[in-house]
């Protein structure tokens, strides 16, 4: 039997774009389920068990920052918020509520599908490797990271993030770079992910994330890890 | 040493310009002072007079009586000889002493110009030590004036310095022994004491009546001033935004009226404010429900015509163009949605600066390199000149790449086939980009236009890009929320040129550009040399002149 299709959940109440959505993504190999309703996301979401969740921002009954809220809750599944609105604020609260990443309307079908792969993809590049950054040990092929004996649950994003700076701990990444690499787009200007992301890794693995030692901001250039092992 | 007194006049006069009240206290004061030295001294000149010509003229009245019972008794004497008419003379001399109602002293003197007398007689007095008091003028007057009186004021020699007197003198005829001239001496001294007294009673009431006038001044400058202040502070929380603001308003006099004016003007001003305030947020809430209301079903037909487009190939040849047409038009659609929302943005006054240290050159040739398309399309070389000084500054890269992008394919489209130029310069202060065409130019007519909304330049011209008309607009809105600016110069035949100058820092204020609009690139080198050569002047003199932009130089 070949191998299963990825699953992929799109939570939006215009059913004609929902439809379109799932046309397009069909036609490049995917499972598509709907859902119209915020209240009832989260059930449709437990049910299906998607790869990537689609997640429209204004849904009615409980909007869709919330829906994101709750399954980020309970899962570390990939969340790309669809949204109208580009503004900064409306742009970081999406980001702030889990998602990992966001496609402004009207978007094109090969930018959405670009979008999904990119968040798909390191699923299928295993690489047998141990990291240590501060007093976290990092199981890259087990996707774990532990502190103390004691596992911290990421979001494969965040855990993503983390890899790149820790592989190369003597090195200052730019947003730019990190983009690229974390996020893979060649071309997006949009900073802002960079920016919430790293504050929410911090908020998970830093003691301290007001005084960051793991994950550093170098001002007026990017982001590098802390101090790599224990002297 | 000079310097405090210097300062204390310089706060002086701080606190007379910029307090009502010590201006009120103070000229009050100034006048009070003023008219009561006047009257004082007026007055006491007038008690003194008084006093003093009274007391004269009861002295007069007095030594006159004197004078002429002495006559009597001389004139019914019968001394004849010396011993007799001194004898006569010391009981005369006795009974002067005690008659009179005041203390005096008396002088008996043998007239200076009676001829030589048969006998001899002593001058007698009661006070032979004040006899220097009788001037020789005065003695001069008497004899000549015969038995009328004269008198002098003098002053009387005492233990303790002098005190005023009075001396009055006539004539007697002393049997025998001729003429003699009789003196009259008093003290003036207890008219002095009352005068004293009277003059400081004066000065005392004076200073109290002053020291009163200053404090009714201030209760009432503080009844018309405290009022006022308050107004004024509550004015200035008003313009700080604290709406809420009022005043409390006592009574029903003119204050009062003053402060009910305020507060009704205040509360109208509130009433404006928060109804515009609610416009905005009604056009802002109304500018992101149109974006998602378009946006959604824009998402969705554009998803379909891409499906289509992609199997253009499979169509019959009519179907097929249709399916090209419907993806470039929805571009187009896109584009003037995003440009009607973005104008929306700023007249919301929604629209965010987000701000960061950015190499503007790298950025222009990264723009530039975006628009090769275009330029190989239209055949237009586009020349760029980055300068050699470092250009960055804190920018939304987003909108000064949007700029950019609107400024060359503008040119470009207007070229011609002749040469875009873009310069890049930079100072201390700011950073310039120019983007200088050669094509049709600009009348003046057209240059005053040309950032307006859906203004077209040319209505006849073919357009290839597709503008929306608001690019322009777009791209002044955005130079404007840097603090920035975008300028434009044209004439027809010679080309167009537009200069956007930006500031290196978020929120300094522009005061020039590092180049000119219309200079060649010779003057605008020599522009730029003449401004580093002021900035490393200026540094010379002191890091406070200019900012430190050490920051920049971090950036890689």
């Amino acid at each position: 039997m070949a191998p299963m299709n990825p699953r992929i959940l799109v939570i939006d109440d215009d059913t004609a774009l929902a439809e379109m959505i799932g046309i397009v993504l069909r036609a490049e190999g995917f499972d598509v389920d709907m859902c119209a309703d915020g209240d009832a996301a989260l059930g449709t979401f437990r049910s299906t068990q998607p790869d990537v969740v689609l997640l429209d921002v204004m849904l009615p009954g409980i909007d869709g920052t919330q829906v994101c809220r709750l399954v980020r809750e309970e899962s570390n599944v990939p969340i790309i918020m669809l949204t109208a609105k580009s503004d900064t604020v409306d742009v970081v609260h999406g980001l702030e509520s889990g998602a990992d990443d966001y496609v402004v309307k009207p978007f094109k079908p090969k930018e959405l599908v670009a979008r999904i792969r990119a968040r798909l993809r390191h699923n299928d590049e295993p690489v047998a490797e141990q990291l240590t950054v501060g007093d976290l040990e990092i199981d890259v092929t087990g996707h774990r990271v532990v502190r103390d004996g004691e596992a911290i649950s990421l979001t494969p994003l965040e855990f993503d993030l983390l890899v790149a700076l820790a592989r190369k701990p003597w090195q200052v990444f730019s947003r730019e770079v990190l983009l690229e690499r974390v996020w893979g787009y060649r071309h997006s200007a949009d900073t802002r992910l960079v920016n919430v992301h790293v504050q929410r890794l911090r908020s998970k693995i830093e003691h301290d994330p007001e005084n960051p030692e793991i994950v550093l901001t170098v001002r007026g250039v990017g982001y590098r890890a802390g101090s790599a092992a224990q002297p | 040493m000079t310097r405090s007194p210097v300062r204390a006049l310089r706060r002086a006069v701080t606190a007379w310009r910029t307090s009502l009240r010590v201006k009120v206290i103070g000229s009050t004061l100034v006048v009070a002072l003023v008219a009561l030295v006047l009257v004082g001294t007026v007055m006491a000149a007038t008690i003194r007079d008084g006093i003093f010509d009274q007391r004269v003229n009861t002295l007069l009245l007095e030594s006159s009586r004197s004078a002429s019972i002495a006559q009597s008794t001389f004139n019914a004497s019968t001394a004849s000889n010396g011993t007799q008419v001194q004898q006569l003379l010391n009981d005369m001399m006795s009974a002067l002493q005690s008659g009179g109602s005041s203390d005096h002293d008396i002088f008996l003197w043998r007239s200076l110009d009676a001829g030589p007398a048969s006998i001899s007689v002593n001058d007698i007095s009661t006070a032979p030590e004040r006899g220097s008091t009788i001037t020789g003028q005065l003695r001069s007057a008497v004899v000549a004036g015969g038995d009328k009186q004269h008198w002098q004021s003098v002053a009387i020699p005492t233990a303790d310095g002098t005190e005023p007197g009075v001396i009055v003198g006539s004539t007697v005829e002393v049997p025998v022994a001729g003429t003699f001239e009789l003196y009259f001496l008093y003290s003036l001294a207890p008219e002095q004491e009352t005068l004293t007294f009277i003059q400081q009673v004066l000065a005392i009431s004076s200073i109290l009546l002053v020291g009163l006038l200053g404090a009714v001044t201030w209760l009432v400058t503080r009844q018309v001033v405290t009022p006022i202040s308050q107004a004024a502070a509550v004015a200035e929380r008003l313009a700080d935004g604290h709406l809420d603001e009022r005043l409390v308003v006592r009574g029903r006099d003119e204050v009062a009226t003053l402060g009910s004016s305020f507060n009704a003007m205040a509360a109208s001003l509130q009433d404006q404010i928060e109804r515009l305030a609610a416009l905005s947020a009604m056009q802002r809430r109304f500018v992101s429900d149109v974006s998602h209301e378009l946006r959604t079903p824009l998402t969705t037909v554009r998803m379909a015509s891409e499906l289509i487009y992609d199997s253009r190939a499979d169509l019959p040849p009519a179907l097929g163009r249709s399916a090209e047409l419907l993806a470039m038009q929805l571009d187009r659609f896109e584009s003037l949605l995003n440009d009607l929302l973005e104008i929306s943005r700023f007249d919301a006054g929604a629209a965010i600066l987000d701000a960061e240290a950015h190499d503007v050159r790298s950025l222009v040739e990264h723009t530039v390199e975006g628009m090769t398309p275009l330029s190989e399309l239209k055949g237009v070389p586009v020349l760029v000149d980055l300068g050699t000084q470092d250009a960055t500054a804190d920018i939304d890269q987003v909108r000064v790449e949007r700029i950019l992008r609107n400024l060359l394919a503008n040119a470009i489209e207007h070229a011609d086939g002749t040469v875009v130029e873009v310069t890049v310069r930079a100072d201390h202060r700011a950073v310039a980009v120019r983007v200088r065409d050669h094509g049709v130019g600009l009348t003046r007519e057209q240059t005053a236009h040309v950032f307006d909304r859906f203004w077209r330049g040319d209505p006849a011209r073919a357009r290839t890009t597709g503008g929306t008309g608001l690019g322009l607009s777009i791209a002044q809105e955005d130079a404007l929320l840097h603090g920035g600016r975008l300028e434009v110069w044209g004439r027809p035949q010679h080309g167009a040129a537009f200069m956007l100058t930006l500031p290196r820092r978020a929120g300094m204020p522009l005061t020039g550009s590092p180049m000119t609009i219309t200079g060649s690139d010779v003057e605008a080198a020599a522009a730029f040399l003449a401004d580093v050569g002021s900035a490393s002047r200026r540094r010379a003199q002191g890091p406070a002149a200019i900012p430190e932009l050490t920051d920049f130089e971090e950036q890689p």
